[in-house]
């Protein structure tokens, strides 16, 4: 499908400039709140108007466009909700000033593809610029998205970008949805409480990719989205798509979305029975909490791997005997009903 | 890599609930602008709307639609993605195919509660039951669910161009061979929260818009929804088609958050760029539905992008003065009328236009005529600079 040339994370955890991902930050009144920069690059004036969700975004982009000399033929961005504290805000304004007149700032931040925007409007860019908002399947479709662009265009390369941020209204939402635990946790037993609903998450995770073999980080070679709650129907996909990438090699690591939800468990402890047992098994949402474009991280914390970090402990759900660390696949799933499995390859 | 043929098209707007109703409005010159009755708000009876003439309770009912949660927004798009794929005569086992892609587009997904996502946001009291609704991906996860769709869904958000690019990300899909069709589309109802961004940046007009005007005063809100199917050529043969799809571009013009810049770099980029992808000169576009919203920097900067562009503007309309401006459902509606002027071969009046801009001088068409269309072409701009064109080419 496509190569990842450089990458770029913000998120609760030291995966920014000086990556150290061996002691993890807690969470807080189960929120993994994410871990920002001062956000060099960022003209002051700008950065005080961003909203969150804007500023990881343009936050983790401006660093690799720095690095490249080729301006990206697009901008290529996953967010479910954007500026969701923007837009919260903007509606808490119309209610509590019965529809007075409003300033429009918190309005124009809170559109989704603000994000995608602003990382255009500042680095000048005026090629191919989407926001893709399918809650749970965000990244993944604007993975496919690029996919399908370097396909068409194998020349060109992509701004590629998965963001969303906890905002107090959104954490309400999901709460009184049942989506975040009711006791409060510690990322460390996340995975042992046997209740339902999990922490509340949110970072950036942006990347380059173009065809280019050369130099890669990582390879990107399939990517399957699916919405369903059937367990069998999401199993048998999962090893059609395994089976299809067989001729590949063994898959040395799963990388699951498992995020100690009790409803969700069974999706991952079925995922986890097709792969062998030369195959590891490992979870990052203590690291991240939940929220809808975690697989942005996931990819993220592959190429890591794939560049030869040594894979922490906590990770850690099943270690095969295999030392091997070339071929990943992610299985993540939002609430049940979104699945998408992603396999990433170590280039050779 | 496969040609794109739309072979079912639905769509609901103010002027009419569905494609014969919205047919026969625009060859009338109807405007469906009027005052607001869907909800209360301070802005009824102050300023005009594009309401869709149907209550959610009506669309409730004639869609038998009694899931908890479900929003006007979903409902729309609803009423709109099944009067398509009847137009395109998908069966129960293509709908459900895993080579058929739902591509959606909204901007105010269940945000038309604007109440409801008040008290659920600031957790006043017990959760209603919208909590999983609000989201612009809301409205593709109920059709989806509703009509049991297996393959790819997914949902496009660029502000006022949302739906145009969904239409192109469908191609796109078949095109590259993920699926075999694509239904494409998208929807937004009027909400609260829209009625007072919009008011809040003063882009709103008091009377009904008029498009390229010098004397326009603004947009108005409108709601409604439209799908198309997208079929590769394979699986069109033999089928009613409606039009090819030819040219479609996204360009981003990179000036301002809420406006566009001076020459419109962005829209010469996206109408420049989907020509090229139909092989097409611009002297070979016969009719654009323009993007014009009615705002004073809009209508000037579009005109200068077309006048950059082509030599002699072709004949061109702006059906928001018919509809009001229906944000993320504005492609996929002006995509269906598009297809319209097309298989009818006819060009609808614009209306409420008096005096030309001065700096640009171009007059909208302002009578119904019969045409020879071979390609149009329909514009689509929106807040962060996101510009898209698409060409719609006699089948």
């Amino acid at each position: 499908m496509f190569y990842i040339h450089h990458t770029s994370c913000i998120s609760p955890q030291q995966t920014f400039a000086e990556i150290n991902i061996d002691l993890l930050k807690d969470a807080i009144e189960n929120k993994l709140r994410a871990a920002e920069p001062s956000y060099e690059g960022i003209p002051t004036g700008v950065l005080r108007r961003m909203g969150k969700a804007v500023r990881m975004g343009v936050g983790t982009a401006l660093p690799l466009i720095k690095r490249i000399t080729k301006p990206v033929n697009g901008i290529i961005i996953g967010t479910a909700n954007g500026g969701m504290e923007d837009c919260i805000k903007f509606l808490n304004q119309i209610i509590d000033y019965d529809e007075g007149m409003l300033a429009p700032g918190n309005f124009v931040q809170s559109t989704p593809n603000a994000i995608a925007a602003q990382i255009g409007l500042l680095t000048n860019n005026r090629n191919y610029n989407i926001t893709h908002v399918h809650r749970g399947l965000s990244f993944e479709n604007a993975m496919m998205d690029a996919a399908m662009m370097l396909k068409e265009y194998p020349a060109n390369s992509y701004l590629l970008g998965g963001i969303d941020e906890i905002s107090t209204y959104n954490y309400n939402i999901e709460w009184l949805g049942g989506w975040y635990k009711k006791e409060p946790v510690s990322i460390s037993d996340l995975y042992q409480k046997n209740s339902q609903g999990s922490i509340a998450g949110e970072g950036a995770s942006m990347y380059i990719v173009s065809a280019e073999k050369l130099n890669a980080l990582a390879a990107v070679d399939d990517v399957l989205i699916l919405h369903s709650t059937n367990e069998e129907i999401i199993t048998s996909q999962l090893k059609a798509f395994i089976d299809k990438n067989a001729k590949g090699g063994n898959i040395d690591l799963l990388l699951t979305g498992e995020n100690g939800d009790s409803r969700l468990l069974k999706y991952y402890t079925a995922a986890e029975k097709l792969v062998d047992k030369d195959t590891s098994v490992a979870r990052f949402k203590h690291m991240t909490g939940e929220y809808t474009t975690a697989a942005a991280f996931a990819v993220w914390l592959a190429c890591e791997i794939l560049s030869g970090m040594k894979i922490p402990g906590h990770l850690i759900k099943y270690k095969a005997n295999s030392n091997f660390n070339k071929r990943i696949l992610i299985y993540n799933n939002y609430k049940g009903l979104q699945h998408s499995f992603v396999l990433i390859n170590k280039v050779e | 890599m496969s040609r794109i043929f739309v072979t079912g098209i639905g769509v609901i707007s103010a002027i009419g609930n569905n494609l014969a109703e919205n047919h026969l409005a625009l060859k009338a010159g109807e405007c469906g602008i009027a005052d607001l009755h869907l909800f209360p708000s301070k802005y009824a009876g102050v300023l005009p709307f594009g309401e869709v003439k149907l209550t959610t309770k009506q669309l409730k009912e004639k869609l038998s639609a009694a899931e908890p949660g479900v929003t006007r927004t979903s409902l729309i798009a609803l009423h709109a993605f099944n009067e398509a794929i009847d137009h395109a005569q998908l069966t129960a086992a293509q709908i459900t195919a895993s080579d058929t892609a739902l591509i959606g587009a909204s901007t105010v997904g269940g945000m038309c509660l604007t109440d409801e996502l008040y008290h659920d946001a600031n957790r006043t009291d017990q959760g209603s039951e919208y909590l999983s609704s609000y989201d612009c991906a809301a409205v593709n996860i109920y059709l989806q669910a509703r009509a049991g769709i297996n393959g790819i869904v997914n949902t496009i958000n660029t502000a006022c161009s949302s739906s145009a690019n969904a239409i192109m990300y469908g191609a796109r899909l078949i095109k590259s061979g993920h699926t075999r069709r694509a239904i494409v589309g998208g929807a937004d109802s009027l909400a609260k929260f829209t009625i007072n961004g919009f008011n809040a940046l003063h882009i709103l007009s008091d009377q009904a818009c008029t498009p390229f005007d010098a004397n326009r005063k603004g947009l108005n809100l409108g709601e409604g929804a439209a799908f198309l199917v997208l079929e590769s050529e394979a699986d069109a043969n033999g089928k009613k088609i409606y039009a090819e799809l030819t040219g479609y571009a996204n360009n981003n013009d990179s000036f301002h958050p809420s406006s566009l810049s001076e020459n419109g770099e962005g829209p010469f980029l996206s109408m420049k760029t989907a020509l090229e992808k139909a092989k097409l000169l611009p002297r070979e576009i016969d009719y654009i539905n323009a993007h014009g919203t009615g705002t004073e920097n809009n209508d000037e900067v579009e005109s200068r992008a077309m006048l950059r562009l082509f030599e002699t503007v072709p004949a061109f309309t702006s059906t928001k003065s018919n509809t009001g401006h229906t944000l993320g459902a504005a492609g996929a509606i002006e995509a269906v009328f598009s297809i319209l002027n097309l298989t009818h071969q006819e060009i609808y009046p614009g209306l409420h236009f008096h005096f030309p801009i001065s700096t640009t001088r171009l007059q909208p068409e302002l009578n119904y005529r019969k045409s020879t269309l071979k390609n149009v072409m329909s514009n689509s701009f929106g807040f962060g600079g996101n510009c898209t064109s698409l060409i719609f080419s006699k089948a």
